[in-house]
């Protein structure tokens, strides 16, 4: 068996049947366990989850990236033996050794949770609007600032049992990245952030979040800020 | 000057309004008084139809030109109050429906997947954990 038995994948899938079976069995290759939470998808992502190794979730219904990330977390903490949990995206920008890494800070207790940061060393190359897009809400974000994140919006978060048990991702949508900061800096969970590598692929950039999408987002976080008292 | 009244009266509800969205009520609590509202509405819609001089006659002592103009202004307010009101059930129903879908897919998925994968990794099906969170 491997190094990582006790690590869950939680791979929160929507309409990624392309490319969905190709990431996870090269995740599988480093990390035996995970789960890909098909948030109701339209095509055959399940199919192509289905000739994989890894667990499959499905959501009945589309609930939104937030909502899968939750339910991939409820599940993977089910597993028997389960002790670290990644986040992980589903069309292939995010790489094993950068989880491997983030893993080995969490076995050696330096955090509950480590996020991956794409802005700490300029190793891979972000496109320039993404960059000041993604800087401006980390700036702007009081709890990114409290907790001296540079990157709040990464989707790769390696979290302990303790960090992954008291999480609850209530934003379905694609707030919940923020959500998850605000918890954290309001938690007094250990955050620590590591750069990581992204790869902007055609596929991943076609599927990425827009820009303008920002705009919702700020608008849900001011929502949720307002109603949570 | 005396628009004094109304414009107190407009900016109350719009107080409240505030209020409501911020503070997380008591359901039994905001049900109840949006029953009463609901009682005043229907008491003075009945009257405003038999006696609408009366309503002109409001108006003028809050400062408002006709009767009319009242009613709108109120209806401004009482629509923000439902368009408020609708948004925070359809929040509360989005919240159900989605721990409702998570029981569902934990539920099954870990059947799903004990079938298909469960002898194969030598993970013994967790079909007496309970699910839920």
């Amino acid at each position: 068996m491997s190094d990582y038995d006790d690590v869950w994948l939680v791979i929160p899938a929507y309409n990624e049947g392309t490319v969905i079976a190709d990431v996870v069995e090269n995740a599988r290759k480093v990390f035996p366990n995970i789960v890909v939470v098909d948030d109701g998808s339209t095509d055959n992502s399940s199919e192509h989850i289905m000739t994989t190794g890894a667990h499959l979730v499905r959501h009945p219904v589309n609930l939104g990236q937030g909502a899968a990330l939750q339910t991939g977390l409820a599940y993977a903490l089910k597993q028997p033996g389960a002790q670290y949990f990644a986040t992980f995206d589903a069309d292939g920008q995010h790489q094993t050794p950068d989880v491997e890494k983030m893993v080995a800070l969490l076995r050696a207790d330096e955090a509950d949770v480590i996020l991956g940061s794409r802005f700490i060393e300029q190793t891979g190359e972000v496109p320039w609007i993404k960059r000041v897009v993604l800087r401006t809400a980390a700036t702007l974000s009081p709890t990114a600032r409290k907790l001296n994140l540079t990157d709040s919006h990464n989707g790769l978060r390696v979290l302990n049992r303790t960090a992954a048990a008291k999480v609850r991702i209530t934003m379905n949508g694609m707030a919940h990245a923020s959500e998850l900061v605000a918890f954290l800096a309001s938690s007094g969970l250990r955050v620590a952030e590591v750069p990581v590598d992204i790869l902007y692929t055609e596929y991943s950039r076609s599927k990425g979040q827009s820009l303008i999408n920002g705009v919702n987002i700020l608008f849900d976080i001011s929502l949720r800020e307002r109603a949570r008292k | 000057m005396k628009y004094i009244w109304i414009q107190l009266l407009l900016l109350a509800g719009t107080g409240i309004l505030v209020l409501m969205f911020v503070r997380r009520w008591d359901a039994a609590h905001t049900r109840a008084w949006k029953r009463m509202a609901f009682a005043a509405f229907v008491v003075a819609n009945v009257y405003a139809v038999f006696r609408p001089q009366d309503v002109n006659w409001v108006a003028n002592q809050l400062g408002v030109g006709r009767g009319a103009d009242l009613v709108l202004y109120l209806l401004v307010v009482a629509m923000a109050f439902m368009t408020l009101n609708t948004f925070m059930r359809f929040r509360s129903l989005e919240a159900k429906l989605t721990d409702l879908a998570r029981a569902i897919a934990v539920n099954d998925g870990q059947r799903a997947n004990a079938e298909r994968l469960g002898e194969v990794e030598g993970r013994p099906a967790a079909e007496s954990e309970k699910v839920g969170q």
